[in-house]
């Protein structure tokens, strides 16, 4: 049960402690994972587990990477490792290229297997609106360069028949709610910029939303979309 | 160990991510990833399925069938086997709510005409102060209970019911009452164990609906026989039978089986019903999932 990689020997703990200490941190992400609703687990959680009773400074790391394993060969889940980002504004004279300085590592659950196997037969419909509307409103804060103003994105929203004052969508529920979870879930996050007008809100996209893959995948579909013959639509255009 | 590829991983995504699936489903899922039926390969289903609890074993979990009691339906989920702090995680319902759940698999369990479901009114009537709650650990709460659960509404209630029907953990039987929905059927067994619950002892399943008298003495019959059907010799060689809901131990057909449904009501040829001459008896041994030998 310990990774097959893992090499457990420079510890002074018998295999069996080494398998319960493994599962006990799979089982976690597992729990955990469907009780927050995909949110990222905080690498300290995970850590915590294995340091409560073992001092030894190196096993988290190595039960961890044994987790990973086990996750992957048993379930087909990968246990992505995401570096959570600080707002913009918090990184003033960086890079524009740059969101933020990595700050504490998180984890979340990503499914290994090849997309059409995916949709074709673990897909849950019941939750498809959920991942669309993620889609969408990441799409929308790519395309405005990472970041925007959270009345310009409520006007996007608007458009396409969702108001932040929605308390009882029929398909989200609360409007607001819901844009909230994906703060929670770390496809954005909420910066507060000072300005000559007073305090603005933004979102911008958080590391779950620049994560490679991710990333890369979001890029493909805005370019499928945007590439079949639309009229463009100047943003700052008032309903 | 053995190796599972993106087939196994297939399988227990789905149950791990839509929740419970019924037979058929489950089925058609695999049928889509082999290109093979269950139905014609039912020796490399059950392989798949006895790899994939191999591995699932590890971290306490298992795949595991149940036959729902009420329509008689198999249904196959991803199961927890294990009560630990972890698993404390696995709910989203309060303390009052899960309070409340018990409350009803008591009712349940302990129906003396053991309908195997109660009447939405009971439920609504069910008061959380009865239930014996548990804090950290296995200790129990002492002193008296706190105003949450002496104030969990009548209409909290209700709304507690109908997510634990839409969230599988209770069911809306055909005659209308609550029953026991699929995920208790599939993660409670040893809850049920410890309401002393009988399991039956040829399909292994804990019994909550229906209790059999022997019409010629009267004595209670604990475990409640299947409909009869031929027994199967070679369901014993097969390990990965575990897996699966029991098939339906077989013996040959009797009169007095037809009136097992009707509460056993006559006698006479009752005595050649009885668990023992007339068709192999399997034992709770040989039946019982692998995980819990």
């Amino acid at each position: 049960m310990a990774g097959a990689t893992q090499d457990f020997s420079q510890f002074d703990i018998s295999k069996e402690e080494i398998d319960k200490l493994v599962a006990e941190v799979v089982r976690y992400v597992l729990f955990k994972t469907h009780q927050n609703s995909g949110c990222p687990i905080k690498r300290e959680e995970l850590v915590q587990l294995v340091t409560k009773n073992y001092s030894q400074r190196a096993l988290p790391a190595h039960v961890i990477n044994a987790a990973k394993e086990k996750l992957s060969n048993a379930f087909g889940y990968e246990l992505r490792e995401l570096l959570r980002c600080r707002p913009s504004s918090a990184t003033q004279g960086r890079s524009t290229q740059q969101t933020g300085v990595a700050e504490a590592k998180s984890y979340v659950l990503i499914s290994q297997l090849p997309a059409e196997v995916y949709k074709k037969y673990v897909e849950d419909e019941n939750s498809a609106h959920l991942s669309g509307f993620t889609f969408v409103v990441i799409s929308i804060v790519h395309l405005a360069g990472g970041k925007i103003p959270e009345d310009i994105l409520w006007r996007h929203l608007k458009r396409m028949g969702l108001c932040e004052t929605d308390a009882s969508h029929p398909v989200f529920g609360n409007a607001k709610q819901a844009l909230e979870t994906l703060v929670q879930q770390r496809y954005l996050q909420k910066d507060k910029v000072n300005g000559p007008e007073g305090n603005t809100l933004f979102y911008e996209l958080a590391e779950r939303a620049l994560d490679g893959p991710v990333s890369e995948k979001m890029k493909e579909y805005i370019s499928e979309i945007v590439s079949k013959d639309v009229v463009p639509v100047d943003v700052d255009e008032a309903e | 160990m053995p190796s599972l590829n993106w087939k196994h991983h297939a399988l227990v995504q789905a149950l791990m991510t839509r929740g419970p699936l019924k037979e058929k489903d489950f089925h058609a899922i695999f049928s889509g990833l082999t290109g093979k039926s269950p139905g014609a390969h039912q020796g490399l289903f059950n392989e798949y399925l006895l790899n994939i609890n191999k591995e699932l074993s590890s971290c306490q979990f298992e795949l595991r069938a149940c036959r729902d009691q009420y329509v008689g339906q198999v249904c196959y989920g991803v199961v927890n086997n294990v009560a630990d702090e972890q698993s404390k995680l696995g709910t989203k319902y309060t303390v009052q709510q899960i309070a409340f759940f018990k409350g009803i698999l008591e009712a349940i369990a302990q129906d003396v005409i053991a309908q195997g479901s109660i009447s939405n009114i009971e439920a609504l009537n069910i008061r959380l102060e009865n239930q014996v709650l548990s804090t950290q650990g296995s200790q129990l709460l002492n002193g008296p209970l706190p105003a949450a659960f002496r104030n969990f509404t009548m209409s909290q209630k209700e709304k507690t019911l109908d997510e634990f029907v839409q969230d599988q953990w209770l069911c809306c039987t055909p005659d209308g009452k609550i029953g026991l929905g699929v995920r208790s059927c599939l993660d409670l067994r040893g809850w049920f164990r410890n309401l002393d619950v009988p399991f039956c002892e040829v399909c292994n399943e804990a019994v909550v609906k229906g209790e059999i008298l022997c019409p010629r003495c009267g004595l209670k019959w604990q475990n409640q026989l299947p409909k009869a059907e031929i027994l199967d010799e070679e369901e014993e060689a097969n390990d990965a039978i575990q897996s699966q809901p029991a098939q339906r131990p077989k013996r040959k057909r009797t009169k007095t089986n037809e009136t097992h449904e009707k509460d056993a009501v006559g006698c006479g040829s009752s005595q050649s019903s009885v668990p023992n001459s007339d068709f192999r008896r399997i034992t709770r041994s040989s039946s019982r999932p692998a995980s819990q030998r």
